[in-house]
């Protein structure tokens, strides 16, 4: 295939990928010019390439769809229901030449005329073509709307045609909107539907722009480029460190160094960055796929979706396709009820599916939920025994979050028949398989009758990921933190006693719980002897990986840090313990542990894990209500910090606070961060430059703010308190670990002052004062 | 597997002249095709990787990589030997990979006409790793090919390295 020919693939693959976007928004919003001149664009583009190219099917179908899109551009007819699935069939058909000439490099000889001859009677301005096409639009339309329909696609009408133009537009928006119209998906209540179409419209379109002229400042990049950059400024960053180690004693080479340093840091994220996608990428495909489906189900479904804009790398994004097809499939087959069913259970008949990502941390949750008919737990537990995957007493003793993890399990289906969509019990398992394949995390939470939440936890990025390190076996090793619950300390004089055996299995007795030990110097060099070392410090790392919980014993614990992961030859993949390597700071390299291998070839199950199912049942008893906190000391007394607002934790020198009349600010990277010193630990900490604070960065809004802390306690759930009597949801207080704890309020820092006075002149007055 | 022999036979057989680069194992010369090379990286002290296959050597950073090495030692049934070794970065069908060599000597132009296939009497282990030799003035020059070294095809485990063996 030549070049000419390649490139005018991706763009037209691209293209399409645009129309799909548009045609789907377009059902909601079936006036909007600005979606059809998108349409028609990409199929106006295919026509004239193909032309040159010599596509001739291409161009045939091609050029009956554009006669189509010409009409609906020019206002000509309304976009119709009928109309939007037609040329949703044209966009399969178009996808599927494509495919063909990209496969065979021809277009293959099949024929077009059914779909052809179905764009063309669309056209055909008969009165015939015209009342199946206002037919078809929706019965329930109001009288009105149709003739304004009507209108639309007949300009030449006598009677209404002084109407004024914006009457006619406004019209069949609305009734398309109605909430009677089955195939539509994501549009809110018909009264808002008006108003929200008006502010939707300018910021669609605004968009819009920016992709278009986003096309011109970019340019495609090979990912196999990026990833060999990303390995090179890896690279760098190793040589850095180096450079930083052997020039540490000299001054005159401080300077730079410490620039090399800034400028590596820099690099470093600018190619993550570049690496990165909105997930916006992927949310995108689930219209088409949330309309197909409810038609094949005969369900009736509004998708609602959110955080769009939130950003995940380009592998990981690739990787989550499948396990969210999987659950939007699995939402709308098992979830959502059919209409008449959820009327008679007075429910809205129209179901809703709401996709939501949100960035929490160094992690992006992704979640799929559904306000349908949910799982029933106890059907579960007499599956799951029948299924003999438990005991009938195992299975008796399980909570209820527990019992439905075992949705994951392969096979695991508790539909009643099975249909093409799912039902075979595959689904889930996908799920679970491909979001811990990426190391993400996957739960499940429903409530018979209300509705089903799957939620994806997946790492921002593939390559970095936080690990603990640790030496056994005079090596060093990287211990993913993700699958790290806790650190035990033995110190050498309980040594001989910490460990209880049971026929040869050591055991730990955590908090009166047994937990199993995996001694890892003794499973890397088999043979060796399982025991705590009396002369100096032990250390077990608690380990949770999917559900099997054990204890690693190593030789000694290192610093955490962030490492970049690095595949390993098959040869030593196939040895089923180490996940990858990893160069270490130090230059060292160290081999990534991998703690699910780890827990299935020693044996470790999932049946020690009471302990596991109590906290999850502490943590989901008014799950709704609690977020999670980051908990701080200040002066002695415990105050809490959303942890969704907490950007990063910092531990500076005095010097670095500066101080701007009276208020101290931290000068971060050139930017100026207010810090809040509500506890007076600077005013304290004042004369000693030497003294190490620490500064929990927050965002308030888009801004940010620096809170200064003595300590970083822990990071835990907190509960809503409701006022006595009126039973109100108080505000700035929260329940973490049983004690009332007060909330920073971040909007209450107040802004820097200079911002407030005189923007223009700010930067000579910081300069002034600091 | 065979084609690819006759393949690089062939290949020697035509250009009347090949450079080789020399790497030392033991006592015995081992020769590479230059164009098999990526890099020559020297006195490296590969990282030991627990319970792989003997027949690795280590894991080495290159170039942001990380690397798996082959012990050529441990394939010719030699001690192994202290201390940092020299490591030859390989191009295989398989992707990259080290070879742990004693030393790595200099590059050698040998002709076509000096070259003869491996002799009936090598045992099954070597004629697997061997493809023949060229024979220089005053000793021979064993040729390697970089396929058969390739880690993914040693690992006896995997159901392809039993037809190289």
């Amino acid at each position: 295939m030549d070049d000419l020919t390649r490139e005018f693939l991706i763009e037209s693959q691209e293209g399409l990928d645009r129309m799909e976007r548009c045609l789907t928004e377009l059902e909601e919003r079936p006036q909007d010019t600005g979606l059809l001149a998108e349409i028609f664009r990409s199929v106006h583009t295919i026509k004239g390439t193909t032309g040159f190219l010599g596509f001739k099917r291409l161009e045939k179908l091609a050029h009956a769809g554009e006669n189509l899109l010409g009409l609906l551009r020019d206002g000509k007819m309304t976009a119709s229901a009928a109309v939007i699935t037609v040329l949703l069939h044209l966009l399969d058909g178009l996808r599927a030449l494509l495919k063909t000439i990209e496969a065979e490099g021809g277009e293959g000889d099949g024929d077009d005329a059914a779909l052809i001859a179905r764009l063309e009677e669309l056209q055909a301005p008969s009165q015939h073509a015209k009342a199946r096409n206002a037919g078809a639009v929706h019965q329930a339309r109001q009288d009105t709307a149709v003739k304004a329909a009507e209108l639309v696609a007949a300009p030449g009408a006598t009677a209404d045609s002084a109407a004024p133009p914006e009457q006619v537009a406004a019209e069949p928006t609305r009734a398309a909107a109605a909430p009677s119209t089955a195939v539509k998906i994501p549009a809110p209540e018909p009264a808002e539907a008006a108003a929200d179409a008006a502010t939707l419209t300018p910021a669609e379109a605004a968009r819009a722009r920016a992709q278009g002229t986003a096309t011109e400042s970019t340019l495609r990049v090979d990912v196999a480029l990026l990833n060999r950059m990303m390995n090179l400024v890896g690279e760098l960053v190793l040589t850095r460190n180096q450079v930083l180690q052997a020039t540490a004693a000299d001054p005159n080479m401080t300077l730079l160094s410490r620039r090399l340093d800034m400028v590596t840091a820099d690099l470093r994220e600018s190619v993550m960055k570049a690496r990165m996608q909105p997930v916006s990428n992927v949310f995108s495909k689930m219209p088409r796929m949330v309309r197909d489906l409810t038609h094949v189900l005969g369900r009736r479904v509004r998708l609602q979706m959110e955080g769009q804009e939130t950003e995940l790398d380009k592998s990981l994004l690739e990787a989550i396709k499948d396990p969210l097809t999987h659950a939007v499939r699995n939402a709308l087959d098992h979830g959502i009820e059919p209409p008449a069913k959820r009327e008679a259970a007075g429910k809205d008949p129209e179901g809703i599916l709401i996709l939501r990502a949100v960035q929490e941390g160094s992690h992006v949750v992704i979640e799929v939920s559904d306000d349908g008919a949910g799982m029933a737990v106890e059907k579960i537990r007499s599956k799951a025994i029948e299924r003999g995957l438990l005991s009938t007493e195992r299975a008796a003793q399980l909570g209820e979050r527990d019992l439905l993890q075992l949705v994951f399990v392969p096979g695991f289906s508790t539909a009643a028949e099975v249909t093409n969509v799912s039902g075979r019990g595959v689904g889930m398992d996908v799920v679970r398989t491909n979001v811990e394949k990426i190391g993400g995390k996957v739960e499940i939470d429903s409530r018979l009758g209300k509705g089903t939440t799957l939620r994806m936890r997946i790492p921002l990025t593939l390559a970095i990921i936080p690990a603990l390190i640790v030496r056994s076996i005079s090596q060093s090793f990287a211990l993913p933190q993700g699958a790290l619950s806790e650190l035990v300390h033995i110190p050498p004089e309980r040594a001989a006693t910490a460990i209880e055996w049971m026929e040869g299995a050591p055991l730990y007795r955590l908090r009166g719980r047994l937990l199993p030990l995996v001694f890892l110097d003794r499973l890397l060099m088999p043979g060796r002897e399982c025991k705590l070392f009396t002369d100096r410090d032990n250390f077990i790392a608690v380990l949770d990986a999917d559900g099997r919980r054990f204890g690693l014993v190593v030789d000694s614990l290192a610093d955490p840090e962030e490492i970049v992961v690095k595949p390993l030859s098959t040869v030593l993949k196939d040895i089923g313990m180490f996940s990858g390597a990893t160069v270490l700071g130090n230059a060292d390299l160290a081999l990534i542990l991998d703690p699910g291998s780890i827990a299935i070839k020693t044996g470790v199950t999932m049946s020690n894990e009471e302990e596991s199912a109590q906290a999850v049942e502490e943590e989901s008893e008014s799950e709704a209500a609690r977020m999670r906190y980051l908990l701080v000391e200040v002066a002695g007394r415990q105050a809490a910090v959303p942890l969704a607002d907490v950007l990063r934790i910092e531990q500076l020198p005095f010097s670095r606070i500066e101080y701007i009349g009276c208020r101290p600010v931290l000068n971060f990277e050139g930017q100026l961060l207010p810090v809040e010193d509500s506890g007076g630990i600077l005013a304290a900490t004042e004369g000693n430059p030497e003294a190490q604070i620490v500064v929990v960065v927050c965002r308030d809004g888009n801004r940010h703010v620096g809170i200064a802390v003595s300590h970083v306690l822990d990071v835990a759930s907190g509960g809503n308190l409701f006022e006595a009597g009126t039973g109100a949801r108080t505000e700035g207080v929260t329940l973490l670990k049983d004690r009332v704890t007060g909330v920073v309020d971040l909007g209450g820092v107040p802004p820097l002052p200079a911002i407030e006075g005189a923007p223009e002149g700010w930067h000579e007055t910081a300069e002034a004062l600091g | 597997m065979s084609t690819g022999v006759s393949a690089l036979h062939r290949k020697q057989k035509n250009e009347a002249l090949v450079e080789v680069c020399s790497v030392r194992v033991g006592t015995t010369l081992f020769g590479i095709p230059i164009q098999h090379i990526l890099e020559i990286v020297g006195s490296a002290r590969p990282q030991p990787v627990p319970l792989a296959p003997g027949f690795v050597g280590g894991l080495v950073h290159y170039r942001g990589d990380v690397l798996t090495t082959v012990s050529l030692r441990y394939l010719l049934h030699l001690p192994p030997l202290d201390g940092a070794q020299d490591i030859l970065v390989l191009e295989s069908a398989g992707g990259c990979f080290g070879l742990l060599v004693d030393s790595v000597g200099e590059v050698l132009t040998v002709s076509a006409v000096d070259y003869e296939p491996n002799p009936s009497i090598l045992d099954e282990r070597r004629r697997a790793l061997l493809v023949g030799t060229y024979k220089l003035k005053d000793s021979l020059l064993v040729m390697l090919d970089p396929e058969r070294l390739d880690p993914a095809r040693l690992d006896p485990a995997r159901p392809s390295a039993a037809q190289a063996a």
